[in-house]
């Protein structure tokens, strides 16, 4: 009887232990989803398996960072939470939020963190992080996207301009244009003064092209803020002027062209003088592909001078989606590695910009050309509207885009259709 | 006692048979559970869906009837990317099985390294459509595409590709027989060779020449494989979407958007999930119906031989 109770309780024990071991050694994995290569320069420091260790440590938890496909990173997200099997922490685009937020997958930041971030971080910074009233959908990452006019010097050179002053209006930017243009002995373009992104997602046509529909005052939608309702202020005489501007520079002063369709990698070869896109990329590719180029940057060209010029803004964004399953320690995580302090240490160990005000006046950002550039360009950012019909409204102009330069409608109608399309997913998403 | 045994005796086989059968459907049924799964339990579901406003995260359904069909037919891009469709599948399913029948004609013949240049014209079946568009898209690139190099070798315009919103499309259709032609010859090959020999030595004795003897005989005799050619290109066709979405990504301004895509970008990029299932009810019943008339039609120019 006493041997049968003992070999009873070991049995239990030994049946027991495994499970008991595992409780003591279990810990607590956060997950996050970012996309994988070389998408975005932010994303560049979770490839370090030692990012997270103090976290990890001070926390008793393991964050695994998870690089996923770009082209597919939104339905991934999207199926995962349809699965309820979502990451903890999503990395994602900031134009990618509407789409979200229209399926309530995503949590706000709370009030008061979100309070003290606002009134931490630089103006821009804010821009991006602000969605009306202090409500944010998560951090924006630093090395953020800001849209500004790159230039190559040495044609200028070449063309008799000076190299260090790039052209301030649209009369101007046309003028250049046409003096940076080359041609062969058949008169075939075989340099752009200007390189247009005119074929691709719509989003893409449209994101450089907002420099000119927003300075000439045209709006994609009235209130950037609101996620449902509000009307398109594309087909107005802004919108038509931002869409004439190009179109003359093809078919009037044939300074542009059809055949070079991706400014960055044209301008990067030299067979493009200037462009208008995210700066940070040219300056992460130039090293690689274009070592000799000398180049400049600045913001876009307005209508005429007096004019206020505007650029578009772009960020990638720590957010917590509502299925996660870790949330308290996702959003400990996300603090931490948004904090001042970790803002410094990885803005200048990947050579970034950061979003502290802080840091901004701290070395090496204080005497850095690049960063100090990129400081004139931001009081003239603004991001994209949040409202939940989004992509619809960005198919709409990207599509009239597209059929103006294409030449395929008028200027006039191409934009009353963009409107009744854009109008039309507004309401639908409001629905 | 004998009708007894003559009982017993059917009733050994009607069990022996019982069993067979058994044994038989518990080979397939791994496949039968799996293709369930996988093919018709989605295909039931997206038939549903196509009824409801469907919006997964919340696990909210909620019926609408017909409404998510009468929209489509409100639906300028979903128009823009049916007719762009048509004029994909109108296109390529003649063209590639056309020119298939041809390069098959060719092969029918002795030469020497006839077996180097059919793998050479199959290659492109073996190769992925996605690896392949993005070798094209650059062979159309306008400045340094091969394409446009050759043009101007021989003094004639350069071309924009798929720059341009009429020459896309036609550029998308040229990749996609480019693609298609090594299986159509493959196919017509086999076809060709399985005709008696005979047929043609009688012919060629009546006093047929080769012109008569292919548009008599071949043409004929290949009824069937060309059945199978037009139904089996014409349903790929018709679900054309990793060369667009590479190439294209449907545009200049929709005007290589086909339905797949369409569909595609109402699903994942606006999560109109119950849209996005009528789409491709419509898509369904449009190949049903052409193979169906395919199918009939055929039945006229049945052979045997």
């Amino acid at each position: 009887m006493r041997a049968s109770k003992v070999l009873a309780i070991t049995l239990a024990i030994l049946f027991l232990s495994p499970a008991i071991a595992l409780a003591g050694a279990a810990k607590t994995t956060i997950t996050l989803w970012y996309p994988a290569g070389d998408i975005t320069a932010g994303a560049a420091h979770f490839a370090d398996k030692t990012l997270f260790a103090d976290f990890e440590a001070k926390n008793n938890v393991k964050v695994e960072a998870v690089a996923l496909d770009y082209d597919t990173m939104i339905q991934k997200i999207f199926a995962a939470a349809a699965g309820k099997n979502i990451a903890d922490i999503l990395f994602i685009d900031t134009s990618w939020l509407p789409g979200f937020l229209k399926e309530e997958m995503l949590e706000p930041v709370a009030d008061a963190k979100a309070k003290a971030w606002l009134a931490a971080v630089s103006p821009e910074i804010k821009e991006l992080s602000d969605y009306g009233k202090g409500r944010m959908w998560g951090y924006p990452q630093y090395g953020i996207d800001v849209y500004g006019l790159t230039w190559n010097k040495d044609h200028f050179k070449e063309a008799g301009l000076d190299p260090e002053k790039p052209p301030k209006t649209w009369a101007e930017f046309r003028e250049y244009a046409k003096k940076l243009t080359k041609r062969d002995a058949q008169g075939n373009i075989t340099r752009v003064g200007y390189a247009i992104r005119h074929v691709g997602h719509p989003h893409g046509v449209v994101h450089k092209h907002f420099w000119a529909i927003y300075g000439a005052g045209a709006q994609l939608i009235d209130d950037p803020n609101a996620l449902r309702g509000g009307k398109s202020m594309i087909n107005t005489p802004g919108g038509k002027a931002a869409l004439q501007l190009v179109l003359d520079m093809l078919d009037v002063d044939k300074s542009t062209s059809l055949n070079f369709p991706d400014p960055r990698a044209a301008f990067l070869k030299g067979i493009a003088s200037m462009q208008i896109s995210e700066t940070v990329s040219i300056k992460a590719r130039q090293p690689k592909e274009a070592p000799d180029l000398k180049w400049g940057m600045a913001l876009p060209p307005v209508p005429k001078a007096g004019d206020k010029s505007v650029t578009l803004l772009g960020a990638w964004l720590y957010s917590v989606p509502k299925q996660a399953k870790n949330k308290a320690m996702a959003w400990k995580a996300i603090e931490w590695i948004n904090s001042a302090e970790k803002d410094y240490e990885l803005c200048k160990k990947y050579d970034a910009s950061p979003r502290y005000k802080v840091n901004w006046d701290k070395e090496p950002f204080k005497s850095d050309a690049y960063d100090q550039g990129l400081k004139q360009l931001y009081p003239y950012g603004k991001k994209l509207p949040i409202n939940l019909g989004l992509n619809g409204i960005m198919d709409a102009m990207g599509g009239a885009i597209q059929k103006v330069w294409h030449h395929e409608a008028s200027v006039d109608a191409a934009l009353a259709d963009a409107e009744r399309l854009a109008n039309k997913a507004i309401a639908d998403a409001a629905k | 006692m004998g009708s007894h045994a003559n009982a017993s005796g059917r009733h050994v086989l009607a069990r022996f048979r019982a069993r067979r059968i058994l044994h038989a459907y518990l080979f397939i049924a791994p496949v039968i559970v799996l293709f369930g799964i996988f093919r018709v339990v989605p295909a039931i579901q997206t038939l549903l869906y196509s009824f409801y406003k469907v919006e997964l995260l919340r696990g909210r359904f909620t019926f609408i009837g017909l409404d998510n069909f009468r929209t489509l037919l409100t639906d300028e891009i979903f128009q823009k990317a049916a007719v762009n469709t048509l004029v994909y599948v109108a296109s390529i399913v003649p063209i590639s099985a056309a020119l298939g029948l041809i390069l098959a004609v060719l092969f029918n013949t002795r030469f020497r390294f006839k077996e180097f240049f059919k793998a050479v014209y199959f290659a492109p079946m073996v190769t992925s459509t996605v690896a392949a568009a993005v070798v094209w898209w650059w062979m159309y690139n306008p400045q340094f595409g091969i394409f446009n190099v050759l043009l101007k070798l021989v003094g004639l315009p350069e071309q924009p590709w798929l720059m341009s919103s009429h020459m896309a499309l036609p550029s998308i259709i040229i990749f996609s027989i480019w693609k298609t032609l090594g299986y159509n010859m493959i196919i017509y090959l086999a076809g060709l060779q399985a005709i008696p020999q005979q047929f043609y030595e009688a012919a060629t004795i009546d006093g047929a020449g080769a012109i008569k003897r292919f548009w008599r005989i071949s043409v004929p005799l290949l009824a069937p494989t060309t059945t199978f050619i037009l139904i089996y290109n014409g349903i790929l066709a018709f679900q054309v979407f990793d060369q667009v979405f590479v190439l294209t990504g449907g545009g200049p301004a929709n005007s290589t958007n086909v339905v797949v895509l369409d569909l595609y970008r109402q699903a994942f990029e606006r999560y109109n999930f119950g849209y996005a299932a009528a789409e491709a009810m419509v898509l369904f019943v449009f190949i049903l119906g052409v193979t169906l008339l395919q199918y009939v039609y055929s039945k006229r120019f049945e052979v045997a031989y």
